[in-house]
């Protein structure tokens, strides 16, 4: 098992590594503008230009740029090229309402995905199977803008229930932290429910034909506990490996629709605004700060693979 | 075996469980970002008003501030030695003493400007105000690369070598602390160094303040407002600065409420909720989506307003290239392309018009369009394009791919392809488009622009058409327009100090007129930004001024 966690490690490094250089070289490649004119301002002389040329390194080759920034990015002294700003600094303030949407989001969504699941798998083909089906492939479809952009639109301006986007730190007010958090919860839910729960749903009506659930009710034990303690568990291992990935992808910034919608200064809506102006650092930063998020936790998730199954292991 | 994997899932799930409660509450204490929350009226003294702001306001250091959010709040923070008048209209452009005594002595054949420092005056935190503090921000600007530096570097003596690291001063800025007087010494006359005076960056700060970017903690100014709670790049406060009546500067107001600042991103909620007043005021550098504004219109029209602003907008024509090297080409543009249709697309937000010069700056005429004298002529253009054999000719037309100047460009396309041209459109995102059109490489034929005042003078207006602009790599006289006639006539108006600018308004209007008849840009009109407050702000006494927009000093409360 070290051995295997081992070369997890080593494998996620060399992701996380080979991420960096092609996020870099991205940049370079696409027309993206000469970041020393938009560092030194509309008619800037050409001594302006050539003296941000000189401090910003923009006149070294490829690679001294790249291990420049790298170096940079690991010291926290890496800043934008639009405004100057420290982007670490941007990314600390930014993840408290990232986290705070991921966690409550995917607490939601596993949540109502483990319920939806369960209750379509006991009336398979049923009324209810089939309104659920319908109910999970409308929300799988509908994209997250629409939902959140309707919610906002009548829950918070029409009617003004919730508040009209922007985000309290819990540390200010608990009340106001949730009242802010709710809607973009439910709207970022709302996908993952669908997928989830038809996932759970087709797990557990394919774990009820294993012979050891069979064996379970020759022994006469209870639907309820066959469903609890036999089924479920076994049904959401697929489960869990996909919350990972999608948790993972939250937290690294892959909310950007719903935080940019509902105006969560979080870490996703940082990406979103730092694409629009072309800013190389700050995307720089995040596509490697969510690529670590995602490898972090689809490695948690192997191993815990590894534990539970241990033909993963010898596969490896 | 499985009985065992499962519990071990389960127990890390109840775990996790945990955990994520944990999380939640432990990330969620950090620190925040903006919120909707209303402005409470219980402030110090005349309560607080709440702003949005729809763009981050990005450092608010005036050594590097240079976006329309953070100068705005500057204004109020970092007096200059110069200043703007607190006026709506063209008097809110007029430069008038600040931290100096009175408007500067201009000598030595106006290269020397001489000012004095008013004594007794004191920065936010106390520290009395030394007059070497000029000549250090001045410094500062230049080591942190303000994005306006080139406009001190090419005016004051010195500078450029402190630049380069050759001068570890300023030779060209001489501060006498016993008569508080400062002499600034110009490289050659240069008319409009008042304006120079009056940036925020030109704002006075402590001597020894750190040469970075003090994005967290901004410097303290001398101004009727000091920052507070300032989060970077996202919010802050903007509270009265105690003790800055006892300074008594003319025509710089002490402000009625406090105001605090925040991010809304999302243009449309920011609107909604000023709307609803759960936030008094709008941002206006950014337009209001079009799906709210009849609300608003119907609704709240009292407290909206769409103001003319001194911002040019334009569809430039590379005249170095084909087809526009061929005035007639550019001629047939200027006599098709209907400016009415183009004010339609904006949805209210462009004024249309003709001329360089925009309104509110000296030299501007309403009016007194030298081609289309009875309105767009389709026919009479196509005409000229095939008498001039260009049937046909090939034209890229550039412009943004943002809303509404992605439809001006698709309009324009349509209309060139209509007088004879076969034009295709080239957009890209606004971030870049300066730099790819202005690359020589690009061979950039036709497309939008625009230009936003550095300062309210018509010499602003006229560096996109400077020879001195064209550049290889980073050009921003897109035309390519180098004329004798304009490079002789600015030569000169460029030397008229800023205070005597009346005096050449008909010179400046002449030299308009006469980039009209060369058709080297054909000018469509000038931005209209919206002011539109709460009903919480007393609508008639909010300036808004042509410089800074929202003047949050002059705000008060209704109740």
């Amino acid at each position: 098992m070290a051995r295997y966690i081992a070369r997890r490690l080593v494998s996620s490094l060399v992701v996380l590594f080979l991420v960096s250089v092609f996020t870099f070289l991205i940049f370079q490649v696409i027309p993206n503008g000469s970041p020393a004119l938009r560092i030194a301002g509309r008619g800037a002389s050409p001594a302006t230009l050539a003296a941000v040329v000189k401090e910003w390194g923009f006149n070294q080759p490829l690679y001294v740029q790249y291990a420049d920034m790298m170096e940079k990015i690991f010291t926290g002294s890496v800043v934008s090229y639009s405004g100057n700003i420290n982007v670490l600094g941007q990314l600390r303030a930014g993840l408290p309402a990232t986290v705070s949407l991921a966690v409550g989001a995917s607490v939601i969504w596993l949540s109502g995905a483990i319920v939806i699941g369960v209750i379509s798998s006991r009336r398979i083909g049923g009324t209810v199977d089939r309104l659920m089906g319908v109910l999970a492939s409308v929300s799988i479809s509908v994209p997250v803008y629409v939902i959140g952009a309707v919610a906002l639109y009548f829950l918070a301006y029409k009617v003004s229930i919730f508040p009209n986007g922007g985000y309290v730190p819990i540390s200010q007010s608990f009340f106001g932290w949730l009242d802010h958090m709710i809607l973009p919860w439910l709207c970022l839910s709302v996908g993952f429910i669908g997928l989830y729960s038809r996932v759970l749903r087709s797990s557990i009506i394919e774990t009820e034909g294993e012979d050891f659930v069979r064996t379970a009710k020759a022994k006469g034990l209870t639907k309820r506990r066959i469903l609890v303690h036999h089924v479920l568990r076994t049904s959401m291992i697929p489960i869990i490996s996909l919350w990972g990935l999608d948790f993972a992808g939250v937290i690294g910034g892959g909310a950007i629709l719903i935080e940019t919608l509902f105006n969560l200064q979080g870490v996703g809506q940082y990406a979103a605004e730092s694409i629009g102006l072309l800013d190389i650092p700050p995307i720089m930063v995040i596509v490697m700060y969510g690529t670590f998020f995602v490898v972090l936790l689809t490695t948690a998730v192997d191993i815990l693979h590894a534990f539970a199954e241990p033909r993963v292991r010898l596969q490896v | 075996m499985g009985e065992t994997v499962n519990t071990r899932i389960m127990k890390s799930t109840r775990a996790g469980a945990l955990a994520v409660a944990a999380a939640i509450l432990l990330a969620a204490c950090g620190g925040g970002s903006s919120s909707s929350s209303a402005g409470s009226g219980s402030g110090s003294g005349g309560g607080t008003a709440t702003v949005d702001l729809v763009s981050s306001p990005g450092t608010l250091d005036p050594g590097l501030a240079y976006t329309a959010q953070s100068q705005d709040a500057d204004w109020l923070v970092y007096t200059g030695l110069l200043t703007y008048a607190h006026a709506n209209g063209t008097a809110g452009s007029q430069v008038i003493p600040g931290l100096a005594t009175g408007m500067p002595v201009i000598t030595n054949g106006g290269k020397t400007y001489t000012l004095t420092l008013r004594s007794g005056l004191k920065y936010s935190n106390g520290k009395p105000v030394q007059v070497g503090d000029f000549a250090y921000a001045i410094e500062r600007d230049i080591k942190l690369n303000w994005g306006g530096v080139s406009f001190l570097t090419t005016t004051i003596a010195g500078a450029a070598d402190y630049q380069s690291g050759k001068a570890s001063s300023i030779s060209g800025i001489v501060s006498d602390p016993s008569t508080n007087q400062i002499t600034i010494n110009l490289i050659s006359d240069y008319g409009p160094f008042d304006n120079v005076l009056a940036f925020t960056a030109a704002g006075l700060v402590p001597t020894g303040t750190p040469m970075t970017d003090q994005i967290s903690n901004p410097p303290v100014g001398v101004g009727p407002y000091m920052f507070e709670n300032v989060v970077s790049n996202s919010s802050f406060e903007l509270v009265r600065t105690p003790g800055f009546a006892s300074f008594h500067l003319p025509g710089v107001p002490l402000g009625h409420v406090d105001v605090s600042v925040s991010t809304e991103s999302n243009p449309l909620i920011a609107a909604e909720n000023v709307l609803q007043n759960k936030v008094d005021a709008f941002d206006p550098s950014s337009p209001i989506p079009a799906t709210l504004l009849s609300s608003i219109k119907s609704t709240a029209s009292s407290r909206f307003e769409t103001i003319p602003t001194p911002w040019t907008f334009y569809f430039w024509m590379n005249t170095t290239i084909a087809p526009f090297d061929n005035k007639n080409a550019r001629i047939a543009v200027s006599e098709a392309v209907d400016r009415t249709a183009l004010e339609r697309l904006s949805s209210g937000f462009l004024s249309p018009g003709c001329n360089f010069i925009p309104p509110g700056v000296v030299g501007h005429q309403d009016g007194n369009c030298v081609n289309q004298t009875n309105g767009p002529d389709v026919a009479k253009a196509k005409a000229l394009v095939a008498s001039s054999g260009l049937t046909g000719a090939p034209v890229t037309v550039w412009g943004f791919n943002t809303s509404p100047r992605s439809a001006y460009v698709q309009y324009y396309a349509s209309v060139l392809n209509s007088i004879g041209f076969n034009a295709s459109v080239k957009l890209t995102a606004p971030a870049i488009y300066g730099s790819t059109i202005g690359d020589a490489a690009t061979k950039a034929q036709t497309g939008d622009g625009d230009w936003l005042q550095d300062f309210p003078n018509p010499v602003d207006f006229y560096i996109p058409l400077s020879a001195a602009s064209i550049n290889p790599t980073h050009n921003i006289n897109y035309s390519y327009v180098d004329d004798p006639v304009i490079e002789k006539a600015t030569a000169a108006l460029d030397q008229v100090p800023t205070s005597q600018l009346t005096t050449v308004a008909q010179q400046w209007a002449s030299l308009d007129t006469y980039v009209n008849t060369q058709a080297y840009e054909f000018v469509y009109g000038y931005a209209q930004l919206s002011k539109f407050l709460s009903n919480r702000i007393d609508f008639a006494t909010a300036i808004f001024s042509p410089i800074y927009l929202n003047d949050y000093s002059s705000w008060q409360l209704t109740s």
